[in-house]
């Protein structure tokens, strides 16, 4: 069966991750792979065969608009699947057109091929405890979980353009401002010291920006400290409805281990944690651990590794 | 203001059981709201301080959903709406599909809450997909919501930038859990939420002869997490010195 795949994320990175999920989906069926772009995109995304879509200039940061531009371009060319990167938009993206187009949905899937007329691949469930097989029949769209396939290097290829038509939006964007960011970017850190409400008090969080400093990483925090205290901006929140890492070495202090926090770290290489509750579930989901006072620990771990490097 | 707001009775992921095969016990495994829904149905409550109107939960659940809606009935939902349907037999579209139906039954509404997703499944595709069916706008992961007049004006929450969106009512808007922090009811509340108007409604008197889609989950496993579980315990000093040797070991801290 030869099928025709199509790769969109309105991120051109993520398009790019998309389009190595797309060939992977695609390659074994005998199929065909088209990477969607938006406005100009075209010479950022990977791939040999380009569709970009042209409209007007709130296209690619309108879910609602792409969702509607998307549909126009399926219903003629009706790829078997339409794979979009699980952003907050893609989601957003994905379920409507999924609507719009009267195919089933799934979202966050990994692992992806297709056998006897139907996309399958896996995804997590119950914060990460379990993973799911998913089946979707074709035709069919899909999210594809962010960071699950390494994304392909632009090409040269042009791409064809297509002209969307008339949008008319519903909801009207009054303001857009980037989130202040941390000195580093939790996503991209090989080295992050995140803290919980083991931390007394906010000035507290001293300690753990100072040993962040030693190690040359990020300091991140459970939802807590960002949702509840706001001793830390939200773009520090680590875990399922936060930010999702996957560093060298996971330092969790002061964090109990919360099954949605413990879903966005899962990926790290390595996991340690300092805690002074010994049946904490953190140290489950730990390399290793330290059951002590996170305000002694700290301290000696941070002289311990000046020490060294003398 | 007529709000309506949608949450889901779920397995409680941190309850959940897993055998030595990895086989998830699922039958009779203990079951709650999901957890981000109580910040739905607080805002839901707030909006409705804020004006005056009405609470309406919804929901598509099996009878044991019934204790999520007492819940969010005893935070201050005025009624509440079971669809008779089990979510984890249905597909994700099939769910929406059955909501929309049941709020338009309801309906109108002038706002339709939802959360950014459950706490079994997290999928996030029900509440954009509500707002398709429904044909009203959709405005999604919002950590602030005001309504004045005939338009709400919402900050959405992504992920590196936030958005101030306008939309006119009615429409379906999905919060995200830093929004609010979601009350508990009294003692008092939780004994007068059984008196409180329940309606159970059959997916066919909604959805006349259209066909339940089967799930797109098959078998679901335990995720493997082999991790090392290395616990030192003693003084700081040499605790802390075993910890850097062995991260060191690992080859994970700069040299």
């Amino acid at each position: 069966m030869s099928i025709k795949v199509w790769a969109f994320s309105e991120s051109p990175e993520v398009a790019n991750e998309l389009a190595a999920a797309a060939d992977a989906v695609a390659k074994p069926a005998g199929g065909g792979v088209t990477v969607i772009g938006v406005n100009g995109t075209g010479p950022r995304l990977a791939g040999g065969a380009k569709l970009i879509l042209r409209g007007p200039d709130s296209l690619s940061g309108s879910p609602e608009l792409l969702a509607e531009a998307l549909c126009r371009v399926a219903k003629e060319a009706d790829p078997d699947v339409i794979l979009v990167g699980s952003t907050k938009n893609g989601k957003e993206v994905a379920a409507r057109l999924a609507v719009k187009l009267g195919r089933s949905c799934a979202s966050d899937v990994f692992g992806l091929n297709v056998t006897d007329a139907a996309l399958r691949g896996k995804r997590n469930a119950f914060a990460g405890k379990l993973v799911a097989d998913v089946s979707v029949p074709l035709p069919c769209v899909a999210t594809v979980k962010v960071g699950a396939y390494p994304a392909l290097a632009p090409s040269a290829a042009a791409g064809a353009e297509k002209e969307v038509g008339e949008l008319t939006p519903r909801t009207r964007l009054v303001e857009r401002r980037e989130k202040p960011r941390g000195t580093v970017d939790l996503k991209g850190a090989k080295l992050i010291v995140a803290a919980g409400r083991g931390f007394k008090k906010k000035e507290d969080l001293v300690l753990a920006s100072d040993l962040a400093a030693e190690l040359g990483g990020a300091v991140g925090c459970s939802r807590p400290l960002s949702s509840d205290m706001g001793w830390l901006p939200e773009e520090h929140h680590i875990g399922l409805t936060g930010v999702t890492v996957h560093p060298d070495l996971y330092l969790a202090v002061g964090i109990s281990g919360q099954l949605q926090h413990v879903a966005g770290i899962k990926d790290s290489k390595v996991i340690a944690a300092v805690n002074n509750d010994k049946s904490a579930p953190i140290f489950e989901a730990s390399d290793y651990g330290i059951v002590g006072d996170l305000y002694a620990v700290l301290p000696a771990m941070a002289k311990e590794i000046r020490g060294r490097r003398h | 203001m007529k709000i309506a707001v949608c949450v889901k009775h779920a397995i409680d992921e941190a309850e959940l059981k897993v055998d030595q095969a990895g086989n998830p016990q699922l039958a009779g495994a203990a079951s709650k709201m999901s957890t981000f829904d109580k910040n739905a149905v607080e805002e839901a409550l707030r909006l409705k301080a804020a004006q005056t109107g009405d609470v309406t939960v919804l929901t598509v659940g099996t009878a044991d959903a019934k204790k999520t809606m007492k819940e969010a009935l005893a935070m201050g939902a005025d009624r509440g709406i079971l669809v008779t349907a089990d979510p984890m037999s249905i597909s994700t579209g099939r769910t929406a599909e059955l909501l929309a139906a049941a709020v338009r039954k309801a309906g109108p509404f002038d706002v339709v809450l939802c959360s950014e997703g459950s706490s079994d499944i997290y999928s996030g595709l029900v509440p954009p997909m509500l707002g398709e069916l429904l044909g009203l706008p959709y405005v999604g992961y919002a950590r602030k919501v005001e309504v004045a007049g005939k338009s709400a004006k919402v900050e959405r929450s992504l992920e590196d930038s936030v958005e101030v969106v306008e939309a006119p009512i009615p429409l379906v808007i999905s919060v995200v859990s830093e929004i609010n922090e979601p009350r508990y009811p009294t003692l008092i509340q939780i004994m007068q939420a059984g008196k409180k108007p329940m309606e159970e409604l059959a997916p066919d008197s909604i959805l006349p002869g259209s066909k339940p889609s089967p799930p797109l989950f098959a078998a679901m496993k335990a995720q493997a997490m082999a991790r090392k579980k290395v616990v030192f315990e003693g003084p700081p000093e040499e605790t802390a010195r075993k910890l850097v040797d062995a991260l060191a070991s690992e080859g994970v801290l700069p040299r």
